[in-house]
Order: C-alpha cells, then sequence, then structure tokens
C-alpha cells in the first residue's frame, strides 16, 4: 500500500469528504493466482511469484487501494496451523484446515502456540521480510498486521456446529478456548507491529459473528474483538460477510472504524446501524454480480448501487466481501469506470 | 403428564432445543426433562411415532419462524435440531419396521473444499425429522463420493451445501457431472453465497436459504 492509499484510508475514515468516493478491493487468494495464471500451491510457495502477482494487480488497478495490501496468508490454515491443525493444500484450490478439538478435555490441553515459531506463521512473516525491499523500493509498504478473528479460528479447531452449540451448552469452556485464541492472537499482531514497524492497521475476518445473537455477541465475540484491537492501531479494519445486523451497532464500541460487509443489506441502512461512525467498503454482489456479469451489467449495477446511496461520506467502493474468484481485469474496469464517473 | 401433555412438551423442548434432563440448555429449563425422555415415555405410553414425529416438525416449525424473524439465531436452532435428533434416535426403529414410512432418501454433504457445516447439519436433521432416509456424506466431499452414493440409492434426492464464494466453483462442477450421471435426480443446493438465480444457473434443481425451505421442497415431491 503506498502512502497516499494509507492517507487516503485515513482521511475517509476522519469524515473528509474527497471529490471521488475511492475504490477498494480486499484480494487474496484464490482470486490473485487465478487472474496471475499461476496456480495456488505456486502462489504459496514461491516468493517471487507472489510478489509479481501483487504488483501486477497494483498496477493494473493504479485507482484502487487493496487491502491490506501484500497480504502474505495460507487461506484458512494461517492460524490454525500454529495450534497444529492438519492442513490439506490442494495443487489449485483453496486450502482448508481441519479440526483438532474433540471433546471439551481438549479445550483445557490446547496449547497457546508462539507466533514467532508455530505452524505457517514464520513463513508468512518470512515471506514480507524477504520481499520488503522490494515492496518499499515499488514505493509501497506493509500497512496491516492481518489475522482471522478469534471466533473463526475457534470454529476451525472445533467445528462450526460443535463451537456454536458450545458456547450454549458450555460458556465457560467456549469462553476459555476464546480467551487462549485472544491471548495468541495479541501475541501475533504484535509480533507483526513488532516485526514491520511501516504496521499502523489491524484486518481481521471473522464471519463467525453473523451467527449469532445479540447477547451471544456481547458474551463471545465483543470482548475479545476488542482486546485484541485495543492494541490501538490507526485503522481498525475488520471483515464478516455473514449477517451483521446484530454485531453493527456494536462496531464502534469495539473500536472498529474500517468494516467490509456482506451485501444481504444496504449501505444505507448500515450507515444507521453503525450512525455513520465507521467507514464501509462495499458493497456490490461479489459472486452473482462482480464475478458473473458482463462488463456493461457490473458497470450499471454499480451505478445503481451508487446512486442508492444517502451519504457518501465514509465509503470506499467495493465488493460485499473479498474480491470473489474468476472477476476478469474487464469487470473489475467496468465497475472502476462506474465509480470514477462520480 | 397425560399424552396430550406429552405432546406439547416434546414440541416445546424441540423449539427450545432442550435435549435430555443433563442438558444444561437453555438455562430456565435446568433440571426437566428434555425430548430424549419425553420421547422414551410418549412411546411407553402407546403414543403413535407419527404424532411424535408430528410434534417435532411443529417444534422445528415455532424456531424456524423465531429464526426467519431474527428473533432466534444459528446456535438456537442447533440446539433444536440436536433436541429433534433424540427424538429421532427412539424412532428409527419404527422407520426401519416400516411403521412409520420414510418419504425417501436424501444425500447430504458440504462440496469440496468446504469444511463448513452448520447448514449442513441444520438441513439434515431438520429434513431426517421430517420423516426422510438422510445420508449424510460430511463435509469437503469430492464429487465422485457423491456419485458413488447415488448409484447405491437410485430414486434419492441430493442436497448440497457450502458456505464459502471460493468453493461455490466446487458446487457448480459437482452439479453438473450429478446431472450429466444422473438427470433424473433431483439436487437441492444452499448456503451462504447462493441465490435462487446462481442456483439455476448451475442446474440445481432447487435453492433453500434455511432448512424448513428444504423440507418443503422435498415433500413437495412427496
Amino acid at each position: 500500500m503506498t502512502e497516499q492509499n494509507w492517507k487516503t484510508l485515513l482521511d475517509i475514515i476522519n469524515g473528509e469528504i474527497k471529490k471521488q468516493i475511492p475504490a477498494g478491493f480486499i484480494i487474496d487468494c484464490p482470486w490473485l493466482p487465478n487472474w496471475y495464471g499461476v496456480d495456488i500451491i505456486d502462489y504459496f510457495t514461491n516468493d517471487e511469484i507472489w510478489f509479481d502477482a501483487n504488483m501486477k494487480a497494483i498496477n493494473e488497478f493504479s485507482d484502487t487501494i487493496f487491502l491490506p495490501g501484500f497480504w502474505s496468508e495460507y487461506g484458512m490454515c494461517t492460524e490454525p496451523s500454529a495450534f497444529g491443525v492438519r492442513c490439506t493444500f490442494p495443487r489449485n484450490e483453496f486450502p482448508h484446515a481441519h479440526k483438532i478439538i474433540n471433546t471439551s478435555d481438549d479445550i483445557e490441553n490446547l496449547v497457546e502456540p508462539n507466533p514467532k515459531t508455530d505452524g505457517l506463521l514464520p513463513f508468512m512473516l518470512n515471506r514480507l521480510r524477504i520481499n520488503q525491499n522490494k515492496i518499499e523500493k515499488a514505493g509501497h509498504s506493509i500497512k496491516f498486521s492481518v489475522s482471522r478473528g478469534p471466533l473463526n479460528i475457534a470454529s476451525y479447531l472445533m467445528g462450526t456446529t460443535e463451537f456454536l452449540t458450545l458456547i450454549l451448552t458450555d460458556p465457560d469452556k467456549a469462553e476459555l478456548l476464546l480467551k487462549k485464541i485472544t491471548s495468541f492472537l495479541k501475541n501475533w499482531h504484535e509480533l507483526q507491529f513488532e516485526t514491520f514497524p511501516s504496521i499502523e492497521g489491524i484486518f481481521m475476518l471473522d464471519d463467525i459473528i453473523g451467527f449469532m445473537g445479540e447477547e451471544e455477541f456481547k458474551q463471545f465475540g465483543l470482548p475479545y474483538f476488542k482486546e485484541i484491537y485495543n492494541l490501538n492501531p490507526k485503522i481498525k479494519f475488520l471483515h464478516n460477510d455473514a449477517p451483521c445486523k446484530v454485531s453493527a451497532p456494536y462496531l464502534n464500541q469495539i473500536g472498529i472504524n474500517l468494516f467490509n460487509m456482506g451485501y444481504d443489506i444496504s449501505l444505507n441502512e448500515l450507515k444507521e446501524l453503525t450512525q455513520n461512525k465507521i467507514t464501509l467498503l462495499g458493497n456490490l454482489p461479489p459472486r452473482d454480480v462482480l464475478a458473473s456479469e458482463t462488463p456493461e451489467n457490473v458497470y450499471l449495477k454499480t451505478k445503481e448501487l451508487i446512486s442508492t446511496l444517502n451519504d457518501k461520506s465514509r465509503l470506499i467502493l467495493s465488493c460485499g466481501g473479498g474480491m470473489p474468484p474468476g472477476v476478469s481485469t474487464e469487470n473489475i474496469n467496468a465497475f472502476l469506470k462506474a465509480v470514477n464517473e462520480i | 403428564m397425560n399424552n396430550q401433555e406429552l405432546i406439547e412438551n416434546i414440541v416445546t423442548c424441540v423449539a427450545r432445543g432442550k435435549v435430555s434432563l443433563e442438558s444444561p440448555f437453555p438455562k430456565d429449563l435446568i433440571g426437566q426433562i428434555g425430548t430424549n425422555e419425553l420421547t422414551k415415555i410418549a412411546l411407553e405410553n402407546n403414543i403413535s411415532p407419527d404424532l411424535i414425529l408430528k410434534a417435532c416438525n411443529d417444534g422445528m416449525k415455532i424456531i424456524g419462524e423465531r429464526f426467519g424473524k431474527g428473533e432466534a439465531f444459528v446456535p438456537e436452532l442447533l440446539m433444536s435440531a440436536k433436541a429433534m435428533n433424540a427424538v429421532m434416535i427412539h424412532l428409527k426403529p419404527f422407520f426401519k419396521s416400516g411403521t412409520v414410512k420414510s418419504k425417501g432418501k436424501f444425500i447430504i454433504g458440504t462440496v469440496l473444499g468446504d469444511l463448513h457445516d452448520i447448514g449442513k447439519n441444520l438441513v439434515s436433521m431438520v429434513v431426517e425429522g421430517n420423516g426422510w432416509e438422510v445420508i449424510d456424506l460430511g463435509v469437503d466431499c469430492k464429487t465422485e463420493k457423491f456419485i458413488s452414493k447415488i448409484k447405491e440409492n437410485p430414486g434419492c434426492f441430493v442436497g448440497l451445501s457450502a458456505l464459502l464464494t471460493t468453493t461455490m466453483a466446487n458446487m457448480n462442477k459437482t452439479v453438473q457431472e450429478i446431472k450429466k450421471q444422473f438427470p433424473e435426480i433431483k439436487i437441492l443446493v444452499g448456503g451462504a453465497p447462493l441465490t435462487m438465480e446462481a442456483a439455476i444457473q448451475m442446474g440445481a434443481d432447487g435453492y433453500s436459504p434455511n432448512p424448513q425451505g428444504a423440507v418443503e421442497y422435498l415433500n413437495s415431491w412427496v
């Protein structure tokens, strides 16, 4: 991310109204390797391919802010790997993690990982270290520490159904698990901050929030997210593309100031729920429109989205969720054309 | 407790997710018996399995409606499904003996690359509670796994689930391969990233955003 991109983000978050609403996308695997024309396994294992793919996307769409920018990751395996889960990496498919917690005793015995040495985390950091000079020479810097959120990691470690029923049947055990994960996540983000002093933001991804009711969210979500975001970066960015009506009114209380949502809610409604205190990154339907429609229709649907907006402050136009697989250059350009015509 | 009260309690316990005496959920029913014990007593009292099954469905309908209105959430829905599952364990012998007639076979699984099981489990439990024989293939299912089970169960219905946008492509491939080999098989799809349009586009026969819709779709073929 360039300093100019970072400044734009901060300006928008601070409520400044720009002549033009910026466009931004969360880009990661599998969209990026597919778009760049390499297999996912090559993207994950080859530092040069990873760097070149990121640079190509940045250069091709120079009007756009890519978030978090030079994202070193191994998909859903990244943090769960540190806990010792089995990770499956099909050659050209998204990797996945297998659950490790089968009984409540496993929660008691779960060892808090050391992010410096455990799982894929050292590899993730080392990729950034190896490429740091190249990234900076290209006029960019590493601005975000990144992780999945505590609920998301809990559901990977024990299975989503099991975790979501545990919060009702054994809330103490669920809290113990979340405390262990949160403590680990704080260390993990601190390590990223220490390793790259250019980092000034935290980006977390957690769609399990969307499955909880208000009381459950207040007990099992809010305090843990707050603790992690309390590391106090300038930008506190959350992605949750599952339902967000329950959690949205609490985002400000957690400290979040940038939010990427799904597309099942309108930006106007979300602005009301967050009292326009949070910058919204969204929310053209990612798969049904951005990936599947013709460039002409992407342009028209983006125009339509823009025309519905009651308030254009604290807004970055994007899709609802991360960039989905299969989005073509033409469709991204059609989206940007519509945004640039505002 | 008379028979009418037993049935009403089964409805309530399914709707509230009260599985058994030991179950600590919901808090206000701690120390009370749940669907496990109630079903046992109901069967001992010679209440017909069909009536018990209907009570399950009535309970699931209540929680389903609360879920639809945003008054209940996935954890509560999962607990209701568990409560219904406790009933089904007692009713299984009646399905096997033919006392209660199965409506058909429903093969369900989460598609390749997707380990999310909430949607699949909910649909699976609710469909089973509605009198269908469910064959649950689990998560991360290759197309071949579906194909092989379809071969073993001619005339079955198939359900595919996905939560991740990234695994939608795999769902697409699985639907197309099943349709290529078994054009007569009805495929129902569901999951967060899906819409009816997307379901039609990939060649599926039905789409449901919730377990109740899945049951309605399947029942429409009976």
